[in-house]
């Protein structure tokens, strides 16, 4: 009764292989067989999505298929076998072909039919081999969810490789012959121990009960390779306390040499018992191994560019796009543990979606990745910035700049010890190539790095020449580093120059530089103070006051911004000139140029305001993007300078104008109260005219609205 | 209910069968699929028979000592820390002998031969890895005799000596072997075969031995480890480094033959990477029934359980003050610093506060009076605490020591590392025997190890791919001739004795009644009344507009301390008054750091 069933399923099978079409209409299967047919692929991978797009969808069979997918795939293996289209071209005979000739020819003359071990097994006349593959849609399991209910059903998991066996034959098809009758014997393998035939069973041989002797043909047997390999949960998937699970995978033919220790895949097979042999069998008892028969291999993507959303992502991003704070609320969700430092995470947001490279046509390139440099006193959570940065890029990398290892930042030529050839050996800034890098303690860097870090920035590559090897790596990374002052604590009666101890080739390469300072300010200490004693009261840490995105959202939508390339209209470039050109004039007045204005820094806004682009998942750089920019920009310089601000830069209107700002913001707030507001700008150091002031001079600029009786604000939402 | 036909504590297995027929046959003929390895009825019974009836106490505790006389497939009880998890295990759980179906459960072998009935449903079970709780004091071990002054005397004479004293095993039991077996091979067995003893006895010599091999050379009579299989309790119930104690069905195979056997197949098996089933290790195996987290009141015997009345703790803080004053050689200053370390524990993890976690570095110790003054504190605070260790600083240990647990996956197994250690445990290093030289890697890591341990309580572990970070509860008490950069502890307090003070040995029931003490005043409730809080913000700007280079460590510290200082009055609220303590506490000791 079951295999009239199956018998069925085949036909159900044979139809699917030859009427299914792809989206373009193509016979997809039928152009796969055609390819097998002519030697030029083995692997038949039938998708189970396209099963389930297929236009005569029998529910019941994708349910049989999913549940019993190793039946099946010999079900399928036989359909194909039927299928299988003549070759429409020439191939070169191999040994195997000769032998399956000469074995065609003398099936005919001695089958007797009746004995099954003279029956040729279909396996050892395919020379494909059939794979199934869990639809590529849905969450993948982690170790820990495959109970022993998915036994024998396909599933999908991800996980670490961590071992990895040698490949090795297997035995499929066990060939003998008989030194009696001379005829061959197959024997179908389907374990890994089997039990060699020493008689010969055919019917000659037991008529005349002569019990040949089999002698077993490696030649003639058919061999799968075969490849063993664990695989753990990912850390990020064990829950906490546990330790990770880890789960025997077993590859076979085509999948073999797929995956090395260390690859993150996602797998999908059959979740299979081993059935234990012999002794063993007794000893265990009641238990049984398990393991996974895999049926593809995917190795995750750790680029932004290969980043594949899942469907609910999808429509996540599209949300949050129209949203209009989406800025703000990205910026925010970066390390959402740390209080404040808004400007500063905004920045470092930029850095994750950095601008487009350009490549002119003379060949020259244009990086599009934007350096940021982050300087303050110890204690001010940078090192945490940092981490949370390297963790929500998908190819980052976290260093010192004393290094780790003899590599260092750059690369290093080695000598093998074994062959004593000499090898290159690339260092952090190498490994981040297309991601970031992070350097804490940039200041400490070895004084060769620091040179090298010249050519990283600007260049993107890593040039050496070093015992007879000279070549040239790529290094194209987003760099972010952070550095103490020179003295350890930020001195303010000393030049921000002097107490930046990098020299200025360098640091005008950074397209920001931040500098955080654990200032004496009442309001944070008072900040600070009720923090801890909240903590201590309640034993959690204060609410956010938001909910910030998870960092797979952050990275989801990073990755889908990256995709753009957005360029600068005609009608900014002018705007953006006289930006520039403005900024110069600014700092040749001044008598103290506090930074070093140059070409760079041009080149700077306009990543920046490409970036801002970016987010907003436009391909035109609008003015706003700009102006953000250079409001970034003049923040990062005022970071830097801050003594200064009330007397050269930053004018008290604005600066008023972007306390208020701030406070809404994060109050989350349209509305601000007069009194609030006057409450704020104070303990800054501003007073009531100043604030007047500046309600005037925003609300001609439409930018709020003041209420004409009680001075309350409200911000025309832009 | 009518009293069992069945002897829950001989013959748990036919307890077990009983309610599965029963639950079987009961209704409209169930089929045993739909239990899907959940309980069905097993539990009550034996919920019943051991906590209404207090069978609880004739289960005998599985020990070295019991292992010898205890029968397979009997109830036992095992107290260990959860080592390692070696993940699910598939087995037949019931399957049908003819018409009758049969259960599996609790069980490694089946009772009723099993054909190739296609009636057969898999069940699955979580394998734990336990093992006896590393630094465990002994007298936390139920069944032995209070060998209290014995101890403190033959170990205040030396140091060599005190270290045999604090292996894990009992005097009593060391006496006892010796008449039964040669003393030297037993004692060599336990210094040079087994790394995971107390960390003192693993010094530099024994230190580097902790191979891939070690953790199931199962050799040391003294340490029994055991693989407990869980069948009914959801997975975020027990987690590593969990202190639990089992009650389940024993088996164990004494047929050494068989496992020899098994060690070739598994030589060539190893080769093709087959996953080992656990069943060749070579420990007992314990089939969990039910299970209970361990806390400290567990292990204190004798003294009752009582409700904490103010008078009563007041009284018992202040014999133990005058205690500890004994011990530190009349330092009071230091002494109620010691009193909060040795109630502190981590309460709360909030992104970089810690809640309750109070380290102690004792500074100004040279080699010299640590051999007077360590080794009287760590004796007393054994006596005191029911998990400690210790950790000799010397380069050579910091360069050799695996202090991480690490994932081998030669064997998928997790090796224990010194710093493997269940919560509430107390650690004391001693930096005071650390000369200058360099660390090679394994010391950078080592140190970096010690490093997050007492700032961010937690250990990294190291799974080779990856590293999973582990909260950790541990308090450290460092003793240090300068302070300790290695271990940077909350609290540095320069330590100042002003005489040599014989300690005098403090009777039981007063060691009780502090035992007791420290375990019930650090699980008390406490809270900040809202007027207090203003009182204290305002404090804390206060002193930090005065002194910049105070910070949120130091706010936090502040804090930890008022919490520690109320509960150990056993009061659950701040009060002004401890507040002023905390500060004039705080004061004394800059003083002393100027």
């Amino acid at each position: 009764m079951k295999d009239l069933d199956f018998n069925a399923d085949k036909v159900l099978a044979k139809e699917f292989l030859s009427n299914f079409a792809d989206a373009t209409g193509e016979a997809k299967y039928m152009n796969i067989l055609q390819d097998v047919a002519n030697h030029k692929i083995r692997a038949v991978q039938i998708d189970l999505e396209d099963l389930f797009n297929y236009k005569d969808l029998d529910e019941e069979f994708l349910r049989r298929v999913t549940e019993n997918t190793r039946r099946y795939i010999g079900i399928f293996a036989g359909a194909i076998d039927e299928l299988l289209p003549e070759p429409t071209e020439a191939f070169p005979d191999d040994d195997h072909d000769i032998l399956m000739t000469q074995r065609a020819e003398d099936g005919t003359n001695n089958a007797d039919g009746s004995d099954p071990h003279q029956k040729m097994p279909p396996e050892i006349k395919r020379y494909y081999e059939v794979y199934i593959r869990a639809p590529s849609k849905g969450r993948a399991f982690t170790i820990r969810e495959v109970k022993a209910s998915y036994i024998g059903q396909l599933v999908k998991i991800s996980g670490i490789v961590t071992r990895c066996s040698d490949v090795k034959p297997l035995m499929q098809v066990a060939v003998y012959t008989c030194e009696e009758c001379g005829y061959e014997i197959y024997q179908d393998v389907t374990a890994r121990v089997f039990m060699p035939l020493f008689e010969c069973p055919s019917k000659r041989c037991s008529v005349n009960k002569t019990k040949g002797n089999l002698i077993l043909q490696l030649r003639a047997s058919k061999f799968l390779k075969f490849q063993e390999a664990k695989i753990q949960e990912l850390a990020e998937h064990v829950p906490k306390g546990h330790i990770p699970r880890s789960m025997t995978v077993h590859f076979r033919g085509e999948l073999t040499r797929k995956v090395a220790p260390g690859d993150v895949v996602e797998l999908s097979g059959i979740f299979l018992p081993i059935p234990y042999t012999g002794f063993r069998a007794m000893r265990a008892g009641l238990v049984a191994d398990t393991y996974l028969e895999a049926m593809s291999v995917t190795h995750f993507k750790k680029k932004y560019e290969e980043y594949e959303l899942r469907g609910d992502e999808e429509e996540q991003i599209a949300r949050l796009a129209e949203d209009g704070d989406i800025y703000n609320k990205l910026a925010r969700s970066l390390a959402p543990e740390i209080y404040g430092h808004e400007d500063v995470k905004k920045a470092l947001l930029l850095l994750l979606v950095g601008a487009p490279h350009r490549k002119l046509k003379d060949g020259m390139k244009i990086r599009g990745d934007l350096h940021i440099c982050l300087m303050g006193d110890p204690g001010v959570a940078k090192s945490q910035l940092l981490k949370h940065i390297i963790n929500v890029a998908p190819r980052g990398v976290y260093t010192t700049g004393r290094g780790s290892s003899g590599v260092g930042l750059t690369a290093a030529v080695q000598k093998d010890p074994v062959t004593n050839e000499m090898v290159l050996e690339g260092g952090a800034l190498v490994l981040a190539d297309m991601g970031i890098c992070a350097i804490d303690e940039f200041d400490k860097m070895d004084e060769s790095d620091r040179t090298a870090i010249h050519e990283v920035m600007e260049q993107q590559t890593v040039s050496i020449a070093k015992a007879g090897i000279t070549t040239s790596l790529n290094a194209r990374t987003a760099l972010l580093a952070a550095a103490n002052p020179a003295w350890g604590r930020y001195d303010l009666r000393r030049t921000p120059a002097e107490n930046i101890n990098l020299p200025p080739a360098l640091l005008s390469r950074f397209d920001l530089l931040w500098l955080i300072l654990d200032r004496a300010d009442m309001d944070s200490d008072l900040e600070m103070a009720r923090h801890v004693v909240y903590v201590h009261q309640n034993k959690e840490s204060p609410a956010l006051g938001f909910t910030p995105l998870e960092p797979s959202v952050l990275r989801a939508y990073i990755s889908a911004a990256r995709r753009l390339s957005p360029y600068v209209p005609k009608e900014l470039e002018e705007y953006i000139a006289t930006a520039y050109s403005s900024i110069r004039q600014e700092e040749a007045k001044s008598n103290t140029p506090h930074s070093y204005t140059t070409v760079r820094t041009l080149l700077s806004i306009l990543r920046i305001s490409a970036a801002l682009a970016r987010l907003r998942f436009s391909e035109t750089v609008a003015q706003s993007d700009v102006d953000e920019a250079l409001r970034l920009m003049q923040m990062s310089k005022f970071s830097l300078y801050s003594d200064d601000r009330q007397k050269s830069g930053l004018d008290a209107i604005s600066d008023i104008y972007s306390i208020l700002r701030d406070e809404a913001a994060r109050a989350n707030k349209m509305d601000v109260s007069y009194a609030h507001a006057l409450n704020w700008i104070s303990r800054k150091g501003y007073g009531e005219a100043q604030l007047k002031e500046c309600l005037e001079e925003y609300a001609a600029l439409n930018v709020w609205q003041i209420h004409p009786h009680t001075f309350d604000i409200r911000f025309i939402d832009a | 209910m009518g009293g069992p036909p069945y002897d829950c504590l001989a013959n748990p297995l036919g307890a077990v069968r009983l309610t599965f027929e029963k639950a079987i046959g009961s209704g409209t003929q169930t089929h045993p699929s739909a239990f899907d390895g959940k309980d069905w009825g097993a539990l009550d019974v034996f919920r019943h028979f051991l906590f209404q009836e207090s069978g609880l106490s004739q289960v005998p505790i599985l020990n070295p000592k019991t292992m010898r006389w205890v029968r397979p497939y009997t109830l036992v009880r095992y107290r260990g820390m959860i080592q390692d998890m070696l993940g699910n295990e598939i087995y037949a759980g019931a399957y049908k002998d003819g018409y009758l179906w049969r259960t599996n459960k609790f069980m490694d072998i089946s009772q009723y031969p099993m054909g190739s009935s296609p009636d057969m449903c898999v069940w699955e079970r979580r394998l734990l890895y336990c093992v006896p709780v590393p630094g465990q004091s002994s007298w936390t071990e139920p069944s032995c005799e209070m060998n209290l002054n014995q101890g403190m005397d033959q170990s205040s004479q030396n140091r060599g000596k005190r270290r045999r004293m604090d292996d894990e095993d009992d005097p009593m039991d060391v006496v006892h072997d010796d008449e039964v077996k040669s003393s030297p091979t037993t004692k060599k067995m336990r210094e040079d075969g087994f790394p995971f003893s107390s960390p003192e006895s693993r010094d530099s010599k024994t230190g580097s031995s902790c191979t891939s091999m070690a953790t199931f050379q199962y050799v040391d009579k003294d340490y029994l480890p055991c693989l407990v299989k869980i069948y009914d309790s959801p997975e975020s119930e027990l987690k590593l480094n969990d202190v639990v104690e089992f009650i389940g069905v024993l088996s164990f195979d004494s047929e050494l033959a068989l496992e020899k056997d098994d060690e070739l197949s598994n030589n060539f098996y190893d080769d093709a990477l087959v996953y080992l089933p656990p069943n060749k290790l070579q420990v007992p195996r314990l089939h969990c029934i039910i299970h209970r987290k361990l806390a400290v009141h567990d292990f204190l015997q004798g003294f009752p359980i009582m409700e904490p009345k103010p008078h009563l703790v007041k009284e018992i803080r202040e014999a133990l003050f005058r205690h500890l004053t004994a011990v530190l050689g009349n330092d009071g200053v230091a002494a109620h610093f010691m009193l909060l370390h040795l109630l502190s524990k981590v309460h709360a993890r909030a992104f970089d506060v810690f809640v309750g976690k109070l380290s102690l570095n004792l500074i100004g110790l040279s080699k010299e009076s640590v051999s007077v003054f360590g080794i009287r504190l760590s004796q007393a605070v054994k006596n005191l605490l029911p998990f400690t260790h210790c950790i000799p600083l010397t380069l050579e240990y910091l360069n050799t020591a695996s202090l991480a647990p690490k994932r081998d996956y030669q064997t998928n197994r997790l090796i224990r590392g010194v710093l493997q250690l269940p919560e509430g445990s107390h650690l004391m290093v001693d930096e005071t025997q650390l000369e200058s030289g360099t660390l090679n890697s394994k010391g950078i890591e080592n140190t970096k190890l010690l490093k997050n341990l007492v700032e961010f309580q937690k250990v990294e572990y190291d799974f080779q791919y990856c590293k999973m970070e582990m909260a950790a509860d541990v308090q450290l008490l460092i003793f240090s001739e300068g302070k300790s950069n290695i271990v940077p502890a909350d609290v540095v307090i320069p330590f100042q004795p002003s005489s040599l003070g014989s300690s005098e040995i403090p009777v039981a029931e007063a060691v009780e009644a502090w035992r007791w003490y420290l375990a019930t005043v650090q699980s008390l409730p406490y809270s900040i009344g809202s007027e207090m809080q203003k009182e204290v913000e305002d404090d804390l700007v206060a002193a930090r507009q005065a002194d910049r280079s105070l910070g949120s460590q130091d706010f936090n510290r502040w804090m930890t301390m008022a919490r520690l200082v109320s509960t150990s009055f056993g009061e659950t609220s701040l009060s002004m008054e401890h507040w002023q303590m905390v500060k004039e506490l705080e004061r004394l000791r800059m003083e002393r750091l100027k």
